[in-house]
């Protein structure tokens, strides 16, 4: 069945109504339930000065006007504007940026510029809409992008024109490929040059969307052998986009070059002033606010739906597919991470940057986890027919004497425990109720709750009967793991671990694989070592280095001072950046020599004529690797990734061993936790973890399959 | 391929030392610990090499590591704990394997997906369960116990492991034997086995070395000290001594040394098998 283009069109405007609605609903919503954050109320002052200035028709006043003039004035006038019609307040006071929000501002005022906010911000979906409906919808329901426009702040204004500055440009090479050569700039390279500026006019950080421009052109210009124009035409383009930030920039008309020098080189000393240090926040904290819906919320809950985790981790699967179809979009995503990395200063507000990629490749990733799966399931389905039934039913006599004993075992040690858990995680057994639990209380509780006898009770129980929880510890212990940052640790250990012991293991495993490479055996005896020993052990060995104060690092710093090699990471124990690289080197330490006997077996098995023809054909070292050793490699080392990550993500003992017990895995929380006696809370822990797994090993399974296509021929 | 230069080759050589002195450093400093006679208590000053050299902490921790349990009985524990998880993890588990390679059978593949998720569940979370079903079969606090746990901990790993090793066996072998006259029993003991041997030790290394190193899960199976193991003493230890600081460093180091020096050497000896014996199949199929 093929619908209509002009029906297919009237869905889509459908489908982009039906967003646009959610996402002013979601917004009005927090406007109304948010409490008052920080710098609500210097905006809301900035937006009083401005309201004056417009009353009083004082024009010449805004070149003099620019109340915390380290952000450029547009969306504070703009904020001005919002305020008129509201009867006026008295001017806020002028307090430090980092005093406690203030809520006692005026009603009417907050609630008129937290409005205008919400305009921009459903504009902004309105936009990611038209590109994709269901980006939209993601962009539409993004927890923290719902808080940061519907507040006092200064995000909704950029985040609208930088995502407006993209599409104008997309806009701009559609025609530009129509009309095969390129004539000149066209409206829409200027307007996506105006939308930059007014970017700039709002604030800096935006700009990286122009960044993301001016990769993807430059790109282009060298694909099409056509860098001369492209330097011509982004200088102009970055031209325009300056002269507009310069016009919609009142304040810097007196002094520009000094206005904006001292406005610039503020945000960069903020960064690594007090104020930022103090917080502490690891290099990787915009990850963590990517990994979680917002945490912080007043009485009455502002949102509907959380589900910002989702949303990254489906973005993860997308971002390859969003490269590959919507380059732009890809390096702008790119661009922001980095910066956003690189940069030392870490609000939440400044994801922002990136979420409209985000939830594009969300939508990828949407197509790539749940969709076509399904579709190729279901074509599968229908080849499949019943044949050879009959057999199978043969083969089970045949194979029962050989099942049975190992089941046996298997199904009471292993699966009844494994039901039992998850039953567990439906209840609330907890030390308190523990005895009743021994006596049979948990079956009773499962029982009465599954069949509708009892009501669901709490989450945490206090009293000495197990009581019938369901799933609700679920989406509750999910917000406070991923909400916490542990999940996102988690899984960023595991990937770093996996990463790093994959590639020592492989170079080890390379280097001794050179023909004529001398003691090769004693090496790999040596390298063998530390799987031999057992990790606890491994751990402790390595917090005898480093463990503050008697550590051998310590006492030789203590000893030889500060120019003693590797001093730089003594004090490491304050810093959450340091741990993760003091925590990693014992995790590659204990797993990269199980990755190098994988790979040298899987070395052994590539027959050497395959290295001969491609020396034949003049590939160089590194293209052999890359074209011929990895993916002959690949499918015989995958399941030695597999198992590796999998040790990883459930790693224990390691943190167990340097006294970590905040920042650790999920089976480290799952063990204080069931230490402290909440049993039920710890099996609910391991049920997620469970499921994190099990996607985890579909996926990466399916990464091998595809790289099965190799053959040794 | 000819041989490499000799500037590769030195070249080769200088990153192997780098990433020698990376394995052996905190092996060494471990190893210093456990040498050094002139420790009481923590280190207060950098050594490179023991201060005062001797063996005698070191035949100390041989004669009473832990409080009043002798260095024999915590040895005696650990064997029989990881060599009894281990047994009945290849011996129970190779049925199942050898099941799942061979045979197609109706519930195949729901029985392979839980074999996965046994496999990937973190030991933890059959902590509740284990704890209450062996308490109900009143052995809770025995070694048999603890056997069992471990057992359960290594064996979802020896059936993948096993299994891709029986299909790597030549189907068309066990055929021939079949029409031989042989019996299922006899062509599995006497063809498949032999050939998948290599394998089965591996798995059997790993069981064993998951039992022998795992402290966490097996204290709340242990109430008295007469069934401790090493590890659980070690770790003993490292707690005593954070909370009070008492005890010697050296005694750690050596009962970390003596725990892994058996196993070092068995893994040397199997090194050959580990390396190409290495299989996990492919868990899709």
């Amino acid at each position: 069945m093929k619908i209509p283009v002009r029906y297919g069109r009237i869905i889509k405007i459908l489908l982009i109504i039906i967003v646009i609605a959610i996402a002013w609903a979601l917004r009005w919503r927090a406007v109304t339930v948010l409490p008052v954050d920080y710098d609500e109320d210097d905006y809301l002052r900035a937006a009083q000065q401005y309201a004056a200035l417009i009353r009083s028709g004082d024009w010449t006043g805004f070149t003099q006007t620019n109340y915390r003039p380290e952000h450029p004035p547009l969306a504070k006038i703009i904020f001005g504007v919002s305020i008129l019609s509201a009867p006026e307040a008295p001017l806020i006071p002028d307090r430090s940026s980092s005093a406690d929000p203030d809520q006692t501002l005026p009603k009417n005022l907050l609630r008129d510029a937290r409005a205008s906010s919400a305009v921009l911000g459903s504009l902004e979906v309105l936009l990611l809409a038209l590109v994709n409906p269901l980006a939209g919808l993601f962009l539409a329901i993004h927890t923290f992008t719902i808080k940061y426009t519907s507040q006092v702040m200064l995000e909704a204004v950029p985040a609208f024109t930088s995502l407006a500055a993209i599409l104008c440009y997309v806009r701009a090479n559609k025609r530009k490929t129509r009309s095969g050569n390129l004539r000149g700039m066209n409206t829409w390279f200027i307007l996506s040059a105006v939308f930059l500026g007014l970017t700039a006019a709002s604030k800096y950080i935006y700009c990286v969307a122009g960044v993301a421009i001016l990769i993807d052109w430059l790109i282009w210009s060298m694909e099409h052998k056509n860098l001369k124009r492209f330097f011509l035409q982004a200088f102009l383009w970055g031209l325009i986009a300056f002269l507009i930030f310069l016009l919609f920039d009142p304040y810097l008309w007196p002094s520009p070059i000094e206005r904006l020098r001292s406005s610039v080189s503020f945000n960069a000393a903020y960064s690594t002033g007090t104020h930022v240090q103090e917080v502490g926040y690891p290099i990787w904290q915009p990850l963590t606010w990517l990994s979680m819906s917002v945490p912080w919320s007043g009485n009455r809950p502002a949102f509907v739906v959380m589900v910002d985790t989702f949303i990254t981790l489906l973005a993860v699967f997308g971002v390859t597919r969003l490269w590959k179809k919507e380059r732009l979009y890809g390096i702008w995503l790119g661009v922001a991470m980095v910066f956003l990395l690189l940069w030392p200063t870490k609000w939440p507000q400044y994801i922002l940057t990136l979420t409209a990629p985000l939830s594009l490749a969300a939508v990828y990733g949407l197509s790539a986890l749940v969709v076509e799966p399904i579709k190729g399931w279901l074509s599968r389905r229908k080849e499949k027919t019943n044949r050879d039934k009959k057999s199978n039913l043969a083969n089970l006599r045949r194979v029962l004497p050989w099942l049975i004993p190992g089941s046996l075992f298997f199904i009471t040690m292993a699966l009844i425990p494994l039901l039992f858990e998850f039953g567990t995680s439906l209840t609330n057994l907890s030390s308190a109720s523990i005895r009743d639990g021994l006596h049979g209380g948990i079956l009773r509780a499962i029982w009465q709750g599954l069949t509708g006898q009892i009501e669901v009770s709490q989450i945490t129980g206090r009293s000495n009967q197990v009581e019938f929880t369901g799933l609700n510890a679920f989406p509750y212990l999910i917000n406070y793991i991923s909400g916490s940052g542990l999940l996102f640790f988690n899984i960023m250990w595991t990937l770093l671990s996996v990463f790093l012991s994959t590639g020592l293991g492989l170079a080890v495993a390379l280097l001794l694989w050179q023909k004529g490479t001398r003691f090769g055996r004693i090496w790999q005896a040596l390298f063998i070592l530390p799987w031999a020993i057992p990790e606890y052990i491994g751990a402790l060995m390595w917090f005898n280095i480093f463990s503050p104060e008697v550590g051998w690092l310590a006492l030789a710093v203590k000893r030889f001072g500060p120019n003693f090699p590797f001093s730089f990471f003594s004090g490491w124990e304050s810093s959450t950046s340091f741990w993760l690289i003091v925590l990693l080197i014992p995790a590659v330490w204990y797993g990269f020599p199980f990755l190098m006997l994988a790979a040298s077996a899987g070395l052994k098995m590539i027959p050497s004529d395959v290295f001969d023809a491609a020396a034949i054909d003049g590939a160089d070292g590194w293209h052999t690797l890359r074209f011929i050793t990895w993916p002959l490699l690949a499918p015989l080392v995958i399941p030695a990734i597999i198992v590796r990550s999998i040790f990883a993500f459930n790693q224990f003992y390691l943190f167990r061993a340097f006294f970590v017990f905040d920042n650790g895995t999920m089976a480290n929380l799952s063990y204080e936790i069931f230490y402290n006696g909440q049993y039920a809370i710890s099996a609910t822990i391991n049920m997620a973890t469970v499921l994190i797994l099990i996607g985890f090993v579909v996926l990466l399974n399916r990464w091998s399959k595809a790289s099965e296509g190799v053959n040794y021929a | 391929m000819r041989k490499i230069p000799f500037w590769r080759q030195f070249f080769t050589q200088i990153v192997l030392v780098v990433i020698g002195l990376f394995v052996i450093l905190p092996i060494w400093g471990m190893t210093r610990l456990a040498l050094d006679a002139s420790l009481i208590g923590r280190p207060t000053e950098f050594h490179l090499f023991p201060k005062q050299f001797s063996f005698e902490t070191l035949l100390k921790v041989l004669d009473k590591p832990y409080q009043s349990v002798n260095f024999s009985v915590l040895l005696k524990n650990s064997l029989t704990v990881s060599l009894g998880a281990a047994l009945i993890a290849i011996i129970l588990g190779a049925s199942l394997a050898y099941a799942f390679a061979r045979f197609r059978f109706p519930g195949r593949k729901p029985g392979l997906f839980i074999l996965l998720l046994t496999a990937i569940l973190p030991p933890i979370a059959f902590l509740l369960p284990l704890y209450i079903f062996l308490g109900v079969l009143g052995i809770r606090t025995t070694l048999l116990g603890l056997i069992i746990v471990y057992a359960v901990f290594g064996m979802p790993f020896c059936i993948w492991n096993m299994r891709a090793a029986f299909q790597a066996v030549p189907k068309e072998l066990e055929e021939s034997a079949y029409l031989d006259g042989a019996g299922i029993l006899t062509t599995f003991g006497y063809i498949t086995v032999p050939l998948a041997l290599p394998s089965i030790s591996v798995a059997a290394l790993i069981a064993f070395l998951m039992a022998y190193s795992e402290f966490a899960i097996g204290w709340f199976f242990v109430e008295k000290p007469t069934t401790l193991t090493i590890a659980m003493a070690i770790y003993a230890m490292v707690q005593t001594q954070y909370n009070s600081g008492a005890q010697p460093w050296s005694y750690l180091g050596s009962l970390a040394l003596i725990m892994s020096l058996p196993v070092v050497i068995i893994f040397l000896i199997l090194q050959r098998t580990l390396l190409e014996k290495m299989l996990f199949g492919n868990p899709g199929d």
